[in-house]
């Protein structure tokens, strides 16, 4: 029985080894090549003192170079943290530094940034350029020159010497970390979502029988490693020896070139956030291709408002659609098949029913169960997919981590997703909205609280809030109504400037306003409420 | 026609204040100024600016990887009159 993430993959590469793994372009990697680089990978992150428990960093997009450095931490007996290099300097010195991360495992190209983040990240000791390299161009040239100030920059080609036959039996337990994904943090740093082996072997035997994955099927994500949709791409293909087929990002960009890269490719199973998909259904000329390999397109991350998920279909009647739900907690929890030829949705579709090895229940006000259609509640989740915790802070999590408030007898665990839900007459969960400050934009989460903390960390900000402003494509967009210290002037481009130094692209706000004073509730709080609905 | 778009990608879209000023040349592509929303939110910028529609057939790298390239793509629309009248440089 496959009990780790690897297993997954050396049980394919025994069963298919010449099966591609991961495709990208005309080239592509056997599960026998992937099993046997990320054993290298493994030895050289030994070689360089990386013990069981410890945390590594994988600093690089999605590649073939991302997926075989992973798989090599996981055969270490370490957990990955996938860094996006798009992201600030700042952010990913805390998340480093908040996970302990001394080893990052970039490629060709991302390597120099890596080393370079030793400025801000004072014990990273180790680089490790990890390939193969087709189709990323070294910043600095094949065997970059990385001249490091600080840490050892270990090349391809050392690690290529290592053998590359498999490693002894392995030390982990299921219950052992397998990543860690950060995301936004309300109180401006991000957490770090801790998830076992288990948990996600729970996520992906649910996932590959919920899609009948198979060994002939051509996977795709452009979700970044970091968005734990890539569990799907990654871990599920890999344990049906099915292929991952990588988007390069500058065709994900444009709707017509996405659409004719699914036909050349073939790919028969996508998976994204909805406003990729509403860009490809009104400008990808979808009918212009032949898309009859695609058998099921599955979306997440968001609500897909029902007016381009109706167009999409209309478009690309073809596949199976497939309303994944899921905090990063729990991945998965709840999904939804939207019945084929749907006449005109009015309303987004459901977020469904639990996930097989799932309970998901809803709890109301009262503390009872939700139970009859029309009753409302907030959604908690049970079994095996939940996250251990946030990396170290024991304290939010067990506010989220909470008992089980059905079942007293012994203590076990239950989630707190903070979604207000209601049952529908068939029995499907329905998102109402949220309990706090969270918003989506573009599928990513964003705490409020942590764009608030960045604004206050400028010295002209006296006052700041961060609204969501309901936003068709994107979900919501941000918009910061800010108060100025006394005479101090600033500007939006300021404003804009400052949290781009500090924030991911999504997080920086789209609209700034500038007030006086904000107004406020006969409590003192500010009335958000108030500023929403005078606002545009 | 190139400040407006050059204004509008510089104070919406550009995410590294480093590419600051924007060459109008530059690839906003290859600098990573471009992603999928933002593609979203400069055509429709564009089409509200300049009173066009742009066609799916359109939307291509070609058209939108540069300044340059969008303000060349946006005279080519109409026989040339788009942005010319009423339109500032």
């Amino acid at each position: 029985m496959a009990y780790l993430l690897q297993h997954l993959l050396t049980d394919s590469a025994a069963r298919a080894p010449r099966r591609p793994a991961v495709a990208v372009g005309e080239r592509s990697l056997t599960y026998a090549e992937l099993d046997g680089l990320s054993n290298q990978v493994a030895r050289a992150l030994l070689a360089q003192g990386v013990a069981p428990g410890d945390r590594v960093g994988i600093f690089a997009p999605k590649s073939a170079a991302a997926v075989v450095a992973l798989f090599g931490v996981l055969k270490a007996g370490a957990c990955y943290i996938p860094l996006d290099p798009k992201s600030p300097a700042a952010r990913l010195a805390a998340i480093m530094t908040d996970s302990g991360v001394t080893v990052v495992l970039a490629d060709q190209a991302t390597a120099p940034q890596a080393a370079a983040m030793a400025g801000s990240v004072p014990q990273l000791r180790t680089v490790i350029v990890a390939g193969p390299h087709w189709g990323r161009e070294a910043a600095a040239g094949p065997d970059a020159d990385v001249t490091s100030q600080g840490p050892v920059v270990v090349p391809w080609d050392e690690v290529l010497a290592e053998p590359a036959g498999a490693l002894g039996p392995d030390a982990a337990v299921d219950a052992d970390l397998a990543y860690i994904l950060y995301t936004s943090g309300s109180t401006g740093t991000p957490k770090g979502v801790m998830i076992s082996h288990r948990a996600s072997l729970t996520f992906v035997e649910w996932a590959t029988a919920c899609t009948g994955l198979g060994e002939q099927d051509r996977v795709c994500s452009p979700a970044p490693l970091h968005f734990d949709l890539s569990v799907f791409d990654i871990f599920a293909t890999c344990k049906v020896a099915a292929c991952m087929a990588v988007v390069p990002e500058m065709t994900s960009i444009f709707p017509a070139r996405l659409a004719q890269w699914l036909e050349r490719e073939q790919i028969s199973v996508w998976y994204s956030v909805p406003s990729v998909l509403t860009m490809l259904a009104t400008y990808g000329n979808l009918r212009g291709f032949d898309l009859s390999r695609l058998r099921a397109i599955i979306f997440a991350g968001e609500v897909f408002p029902a007016k381009h998920l109706t167009r999409l279909m209309a478009e690309l009647p073809g596949p199976r659609y497939l309303n994944w739900y899921g905090p990063t907690e729990t991945n998965v929890c709840t999904w939804y098949e939207v019945p084929p030829g749907s006449a005109e949705l009015t309303a987004p579709v459901p977020i469904g029913k639990a996930c097989a090895n799932t309970d998901a229940f809803a709890v109301t006000s009262e503390g009872g169960r939700v139970s009859k259609p029309g009753e409302e509640g907030e959604l908690y989740v049970r079994g095996s997919g939940l996250m251990s915790g946030y990396w170290g802070d024991k304290e939010k999590t067990r506010r989220v981590l909470v008992g089980n408030p059905f079942q007293a007898a012994y203590d076990e665990p239950a989630y707190r997703t903070g979604d207000l839900v209601t049952l529908d007459d068939e029995g499907n969960y329905v998102f109402l909205g949220r309990r706090d400050g969270m918003v989506k934009t573009r599928g990513y989460r964003v705490e409020v609280g942590e764009v608030e903390a960045a604004l206050y960390e400028h010295p002209a900000i006296r006052e700041a809030v961060v609204l969501p402003v309901p936003d068709e494509m994107l979900g919501s967009r941000l918009r910061a109504v800010i108060c100025v210290d006394g005479p101090a002037e600033l500007t939006r481009e300021e404003v804009v400037d400052h949290c781009r130094r500090r924030l991911p692209g999504y997080m920086v706000p789209d609209v700034v306003e500038f007030r006086e004073t904000l107004p406020r509730t006969s409590t003192g709080k500010v009335d958000r409420t108030g500023l929403a609905e005078h606002g545009r | 026609m190139e400040a407006v778009i050059n204004d509008f990608i510089s104070k919406e879209l550009v995410q590294d204040a480093s590419l600051l000023p924007l060459g109008n040349a530059t690839s906003l592509l290859e600098t990573g100024v471009l992603d999928s929303l933002g593609l979203l939110r400069l055509v429709v910028f564009v089409q509200e600016r300049f009173g066009i529609t742009v066609d799916d057939v359109d939307l291509v790298p070609e058209h939108f990887d540069s300044v340059d390239a969008i303000c060349a793509y946006l005279r080519s629309r109409d026989g040339g009159k788009v942005g010319q009248a009423g339109g500032n440089g």
